[in-house]
């Protein structure tokens, strides 16, 4: 297929992997490690955007004294700030990383909230509950102008303007990367731990969990609150890579039930099977959008691609749970200083 | 009083909604994230007969409450039944129902994207308003909602109450189990719930359009009232359902509508903040909903 630039086509897969694979090990804590189930991922991923689009957005009109209403004075301010991060980077590193701060708090602060009507009911009330929330909360962002600009959107400043156009994309994808596989070993590190196993014991049993004296409901909150402050980071760096924020980027589909194909794809509580899911996700999905015109004239279908994405990703979700609920790799058993020492203990008896 | 009789319409098709979804829920377990997908492919089988039949939306009421049911039939065999077969958990359920919403959401979108280019005309935005009409100095579907959930309710009541089948189902519905020692095919009754619950759906789903816009999409939107109904009204009770209905249908429609005749038509778009704080409320204050209250003993111990 020519006209199809490969080194932008492959940097796009690297990129997409990147923001999924943040929510995707956020997801990972919640879901596949405490059981919790999370149909209100995109809420958090939703928070990051307005932490950089609806928050920082606040912050540096006010600072440059920018008149008027959010949408035309986040444009103004864009363009006010842009020429000043062409000149001096130190400007534009400060946004980003006091924007990543900004998120994260009110990812962790939504988080805690937003699963604390639920906390305490069954994962069936669980999940209604985290998509309504989200839900509505998406529709808000949407018809009302005055958070994010609603349908309108926002602008947000070009955190890399100091560097050349057309290098632009590879440099946000290399920092991009740092900070994904900064939170994998820091997603790693925090459940391999006690932490992690009466997380595993929560989602077996809640009550084996209550027996050494857990708190369920606590446990619950934290963990959502803290696998949203992560998924709000992917957010806000989504929102400082298309440099704009709109509600209808942070949909149901895109950022709950994507990550939750990628997450059973990949393979539920193993931080390598979520990585692993979001590569084969992000690579399919890639390459269908880069293809999408040569598929639909090709199959001379009558409707947009986009539809038929959803229909193939949605039979994919039911295929995996029919053959492979385990997923492509599986959940080995935890196997801690104590367990491994009572086993040695026991084939030496032998 | 059209804000009345709005509030009354979308209630009626609110409870025909919940009450589906929480009959599969109590047969089968799983709260079904489909449902408001199951109103809208309602919604564009009446529209497809307008278009290439001329039928009047009305007169497609009983074409799309049975291929409702087929809906709801293959949906269960297709996706619920092999994956209750491997004892999958409540979670895979679902999550497999929220995967049938996005292949139901993109089916109808596609669907949507051939029926504009082969009729040309409105497709993928669409509303009934203009095919109403005045019956008895009301608008057609005032009468027409009240008499299409009053015959459901009806033919439901007769059908768990006066037949062999109905104390079968509702044997299965209170105790699988022990339904099932006592000779009931539980399978069976899941089966049909799956069926009434698409019929039912596809049913409000053809009224939807008389009373607001239906894009592809609008299942995601109403999923939220759906829901909150059969909260509201207790998610293991089919009167809660209905309860759970009218409470939510009513206060949606008439708070969202005093508070913009305060602080203008511009609030009106948080009629789904209004359901989720009543679910909200209900899940703290009686998380098992309005029909596990128990009236009489209130009453006793005051």
């Amino acid at each position: 297929m020519e006209g199809v630039n490969s080194e932008y086509l492959i940097l796009t897969i690297v990129l997409w992997f990147g923001f999924y694979a943040i929510v995707v090990l956020s997801l990972n804590i919640e879901y596949g490690y405490g059981g919790i189930p999370n149909f209100g991922r995109a809420l958090a991923v939703l928070m990051g955007g307005m932490a950089v689009g609806g928050l920082m957005n606040r912050i540096l009109i006010s600072i440059f004294k920018v008149s008027g209403g959010i949408i035309e004075a986040s444009g103004t301010t864009k363009s006010i700030v842009n020429s000043i991060i062409a000149e001096n980077p130190i400007l534009g590193i400060s946004i980003l990383l006091s924007s990543l701060g900004l998120a994260a708090a009110l990812g962790w602060v939504s988080g805690a909230l937003f699963i604390l009507p639920s906390a305490k009911l069954s994962e069936d009330y669980l999940a209604i509950t985290l998509l309504a929330i989200s839900e509505v909360t998406y529709l808000i962002s949407y018809y009302n102008v005055d958070f994010i600009g609603g349908y309108y959107g926002v602008s947000i400043p070009d955190v890399l303007a100091f560097i050349p156009g057309t290098r632009r994309i590879l440099v946000f994808t290399i920092i991009l990367l740092l900070i994904t596989f900064g939170c994998y070993l820091f997603v790693e590190k925090l459940l391999n731990s006690p932490y992690g196993r009466i997380l595993k014991a929560m989602r077996e049993n809640e009550l084996v969990a209550k027996a050494y004296g857990k708190n369920v409901m606590m446990l619950r909150v934290k963990t959502v609150a803290l696998g949203s402050a992560l998924a709000s980071l992917a957010g806000a760096l989504y929102s400082f890579y298309s440099v704009n924020v709109i509600a209808t980027s942070f949909s149901r589909v895109e950022w709950t039930f994507y990550p939750i194909l990628m997450l059973i794809l990949g393979g539920a509580g193993n931080n390598a099977g979520a990585l692993l899911g979001a590569f084969a996700f992000v690579l399919t999905k890639i390459l269908l959008i880069t293809y999408k015109f040569e598929i639909t004239s090709a199959l001379h279908l009558p409707f947009q691609a986009v539809w038929l994405e959803y229909i193939l990703f949605g039979v994919a979700m039911i295929l995996i749970l029919f053959y492979k609920p385990e997923g492509l790799i599986k959940e080995k058993p935890i196997f801690t200083k104590a367990v491994k020492k009572i086993v040695k203990t026991k084939q030496n008896q032998k | 009083m059209a804000v009345v009789e709005g509030a009354i319409i979308y209630s009626n098709l609110l409870a025909l909604l919940s009450i589906g979804l929480t009959i599969t829920y109590i047969t089968t377990g799983v709260p079904n994230f489909a449902q408001g997908s199951f109103a809208i492919f309602g919604s564009y089988v009446s529209l497809s007969l307008l278009y290439f039949l001329g039928l009047h939306p009305y007169y497609s009421l009983p074409i799309s409450l049975i291929l409702g049911g087929f809906l709801g039939f293959i949906i269960y065999i297709g996706v619920l039944k092999p994956l209750i077969a491997k004892e999958a958990k409540i979670v895979i359920l679902m999550i497999a129902t929220l995967a049938v919403d996005l292949i139901m959401l993109g089916s109808i979108g596609a669907y949507s994207d051939y029926l504009s280019t082969a009729t040309k005309k409105a497709a993928k935005k669409f509303i009934f308003t203009p095919y109403d009409f005045n019956l008895i100095g009301f608008p057609a579907i005032f009468i027409v909602s009240i008499v299409a959930i009053a015959l459901m309710l009806l033919s439901l009541f007769i059908l768990l109450y006066k037949t062999k089948f109905g104390i079968a189902l509702r044997a299965s519905m209170e105790n699988p189990a022990l339904a099932e020692t006592m000779g009931v095919n539980v399978e069976y009754t899941r089966l049909f719930s799956w069926m009434l619950s698409g019929a039912l759906a596809s049913a409000a789903g053809t009224l939807l359009p008389f009373r607001q816009e239906i894009v592809p999409a609008s299942g995601a939107i109403i999923i939220v009232s759906i829901f909150a109904s059969s909260i509201v009204g207790g998610l293991t009770s089919i009167y809660g359902a209905l309860i759970g209905g009218y409470i939510i249908g009513v206060s949606e429609s008439l708070i969202t509508f005093s508070l913009s005749s305060i602080l203008g038509s511009g609030v009106l778009v948080y009629a789904k903040v209004v359901s989720l704080i009543m679910l909200i409320l209900t899940l703290i204050f009686i998380p098992r909903g309005l029909t596990s209250i128990k009236w009489r003993g209130l009453t006793r111990s005051t």
